[in-house]
């Protein structure tokens, strides 16, 4: 009874300070950006251009793309490590703003089947349940307390750079679609010069093989070029959505902010679900 | 950054951008277009007239000085690459109206020869905006280093506060895992008496190997 006594205590103690605040929009902002694809998959691809385009290459074509494929593979690390880096800091942002890995709610209910072996011992049932309930409330209003304050301070001493290391990203991916263009042109573009000078009689059959690689090859390039949209968009998204959350701190559990946020993951969903359709 | 590779393209497209109208077209039959480079190497300033879009480059109040430069720097290789496709576009157009002036006829062999020589050069004007577009890649990189390792630091700042909050959570589970203990030896259930000693036994070891993170109270 005392110690019932003693929690109502602290938990009207809890009430004074700020309510509890609710940071599920924030942690589903942050899984969601940790998430978001794109980028890696076509930092690979640009990575790789040198291996799609050797078959087109002239010999003295060849050797310039060489070289030019070296610089590539020297900085590829570069352009993942940003990306993991944004991951990481999206991933503790996502666990500083996650409710289950506090919520002592399993070791609560156990906490109640305890308490409901010794209601001979003078406690009742409904303080078994006040108590559950109290002890809840309590872990949330100290927790969240926590949770909050230091996902304010990452938001804040964050945002600049991860507004840089996005608009790095940003700028790469264009580059990889204008790079990724600049291949197709060279891939298709001898197809399209030589189909109509061949021979129509004697290269019947490679004109005809031609054309279906020619096909083939333009309805990839098609899809891919998607990709840059969609991963573009993302980045887009993520950067906003961060802004966002640090112009909004201070009444992150207000309707309005929490219906911003939700806005953004849904996104953000939308988007990771359209890369992964293709 | 990245060290002693670079040194080798960086070379490579240094000379190439001077040297950029003399790589262009041969001409035999493309006297009509080789006006076009001169559109496309004053782009650098201005735009090139019928070129492929630019996005704009996405400006933020970044303070970082030396990532602005960077950035610009990124913009005007990127430009330079783009006015170096844009030839290239120009001169395969022109391939291809000539290819197409020939219609049912065969074209004469010393004609193709011609064609593909045209055709190799257009494919040397892409690789070379190909290294520009790389050593474009490589600015964006430079600059990013302090950005990248603050966002390091605060990752592991913040990793360090989750450690104290599991300090917190732990606290108030043992409340709940006292209580249960003396209701257990209210009713003598001594198996449960078992269980509880052995979870505070937990949080205990816990609470130890979490404890040195005093600073994070508020």
């Amino acid at each position: 009874m005392l110690r019932v006594g003693v929690l109502v205590g602290l938990v009207l103690a809890g009430c004074a300070s700020p309510g509890p605040v609710s940071l599920t929009e924030v942690r589903e902002f942050a899984d969601a950006s940790a998430k978001l694809g794109g980028y890696a998959e076509l930092s690979r691809r640009y990575r790789d251009t040198y291996q799609r385009e050797l078959p087109y290459l002239s010999p003295q074509a060849e050797r310039m793309a060489r070289d030019t494929d070296a610089k590539r593979q020297s900085v590829f690390e570069n352009f993942v490590a940003i990306q993991k880096t944004l991951v990481l800091y999206m991933q503790t942002l996502s666990l500083l703003a996650g409710e289950d890995r506090y919520d002592l709610s399993g070791r609560i209910d156990e906490l109640g089947h305890g308490l409901g072996a010794v209601t001979d011992s003078g406690l009742t049932q409904r303080h078994v349940a006040a108590y559950a309930g109290m002890t809840r409330l309590l872990t949330r209003i100290i927790t969240s307390r926590y949770q909050n304050q230091h996902v304010d301070t990452m938001v804040r001493d964050g945002d600049a750079d991860v507004q840089a290391l996005l608009d790095a990203m940003m700028v790469l991916t264009r580059i990889y679609e204008k790079a990724n263009a600049n291949e197709q042109k060279t891939v298709l573009g001898s197809f399209n010069a030589d189909i109509p000078m061949a021979n129509r009689t004697t290269d019947r059959m490679l004109v005809m093989l031609a054309k279906v690689h020619l096909q083939n090859k333009t309805a990839e390039y098609k899809l891919i070029d998607r990709r840059y949209k969609l991963a573009q968009q993302g980045l887009t998204k993520v950067a906003l959505g961060h802004q966002k959350m640090r112009e909004n701190m201070d009444h992150l559990s207000s309707a309005e902010t929490r219906r911003m946020l939700a806005g953004y993951v849904r996104d953000l969903h939308l988007i990771r679900n359209a890369l992964s359709d293709d | 950054m990245s060290t002693p590779s670079d040194s080798k393209p960086k070379q490579a497209s240094g000379e190439a951008s001077p040297a950029l109208p003399l790589m262009t077209p041969r001409e035999p039959a493309a006297a009509a277009q080789t006006t076009q480079p001169k559109p496309a190497t004053t782009a650098m300033t201005a735009g090139t007239p019928g070129a492929v879009p630019q996005p704009a480059m996405v400006a933020l109040d970044v303070a970082n000085v030396a990532r602005v430069d960077a950035l610009s720097s990124v913009e005007n290789v990127v430009e330079l690459a783009d006015s170096v496709v844009h030839i290239a576009d120009q001169l395969h157009e022109r391939i291809l109206e000539e290819i197409a002036c020939y219609q049912d006829r065969t074209m004469p062999d010393s004609q193709k020869a011609v064609m593909h020589a045209l055709m190799d050069d257009e494919l040397l004007l892409r690789q070379r905006a190909q290294a520009l577009y790389a050593e474009a890649t490589t600015c964006v990189i430079h600059g990013l280093d302090q950005p990248q390792r603050h966002l390091m630091a605060l990752t592991a700042a913040a990793a360090e506060q989750i450690r104290h909050i599991g300090v917190i959570a732990e606290t108030t589970g043992l409340v709940g895992e006292i209580l249960s203990l003396v209701g257990g030896i209210a009713t003598g259930r001594l198996s449960q008496v078992k269980a509880a000693l052995d979870n505070i036994k937990l949080h205990h070891t816990a609470l130890k190997a979490l404890k040195p993170t005093p600073q994070a109270k508020t």
